[in-house]
């Protein structure tokens, strides 16, 4: 029998281009990074079972799930909701099997389904990030309404995103994170760097850490 | 037109996809003594085929694909497009819907 080698491949593998884009002259507005080596398993509550796999989660991960759109940061993973009791477990590896962890964690309480490489995960920030993002989302963004944490099942260039807001960057400006079908990143990726280009781009790749 | 997600928040219409009346309840083929329901090709018939069409408010399904993929029920005027109110379509995954109309 063939032994097959399976590489994993960017999904922006036709739209990215590191560097600068758009406006060239002084700081870039946004950074919009692609990342890498993630493992994303969608975790559904079977019925009636929610509040045991909230227990297990926070069991594992020190964290409970969030019961309304939101992003908690736990101890190895970071848990975002994706709809009514059920979330995506977001971690760092590229391993061949995300998905039996989380079965011994979550023990027939939960549907499970592997993501990890099904979605492209991008990172937005920058000064001007939210004036590139009011373009293409009809989100608030504000901080009032979405604060570090936040989170949305949403549609952006009629494309289903998750998105949520990550702690700030150093210098201060807000950080998002979106993730996105894979076979859809290439479109969303140049939808977002034409909206973000007046400001100046500047992408990037890098491994979740 | 904006559907408030009793999820997600208010969310604009490009988002929701229409299924329409959420009145008709699927007839059963059989009486409760488990005899054959003579009626039933009529029954279903209505069931499948025909739609009141109502002028004020009606209770509708709607699909909240392009965010949480809930099935909701909406309460909407037909002529003014006003939503009264927006819930949780029965049996549609969550335990309990979180509370309606709040922001995300």
């Amino acid at each position: 029998m063939a032994e097959y080698s399976w590489e994993a491949q960017s999904p922006l593998r036709k739209a990215f281009a590191p560097g600068r884009l758009g406006l060239a002259s002084g700081d870039a507005g946004v950074a919009m990074t692609e990342i890498s080596d993630f493992n994303l398993v969608q975790v559904m509550a079977r019925r009636g079972l929610v509040a045991n796999v909230a227990k297990a989660a926070k069991k594992a991960w020190g964290v409970l799930p969030p019961e309304r759109p939101g992003a908690a940061v736990g101890k190895g993973a970071t848990l975002i909701w994706t709809g009514p009791d059920q979330f995506f477990v977001l971690s760092v590896g590229n391993g061949p099997d995300p998905v039996s962890p989380l079965a011994a964690i979550f023990d027939g309480m939960a549907s499970l389904s592997d993501q990890s490489g099904g979605r492209c995960l991008i990172r937005l920030s920058g000064a001007r990030v939210r004036d590139a993002l009011a373009k293409v989302s009809s989100i608030d963004l504000h901080d009032a309404v979405f604060p570090v944490g936040a989170a949305a099942a949403t549609s952006i260039d009629h494309t289903g995103v998750n998105l949520w807001r990550r702690s700030d960057a150093a210098n201060g400006s807000p950080v998002y994170s979106l993730l996105v079908f894979t076979s859809f990143a290439d479109s969303l990726w140049h939808t977002l760097a034409d909206a973000a280009a007046e400001y100046g781009v500047e992408a990037t790749r890098t491994p979740l850490s | 037109m904006r559907i408030a997600c009793p999820f997600c928040g208010e969310r604009e219409l490009g988002e929701f996809t229409y299924l329409g009346d959420a009145a008709p309840k699927r007839p059963s083929a059989f009486a409760a003594d488990g005899a054959e329901q003579p009626d039933a090709q009529d029954l279903f018939f209505d069931y499948v085929y025909l739609r009141d069409n109502i002028a004020g408010d009606m209770d509708e399904r709607w699909y909240h694909g392009g965010g949480c993929r809930s099935w909701l029920t909406v309460t909407r005027n037909t002529t003014t497009h006003e939503i009264k109110a927006v819930g949780a379509a029965p049996g549609a995954g969550a335990q309990k819907p979180a509370k309606a109309g709040a922001t995300s």
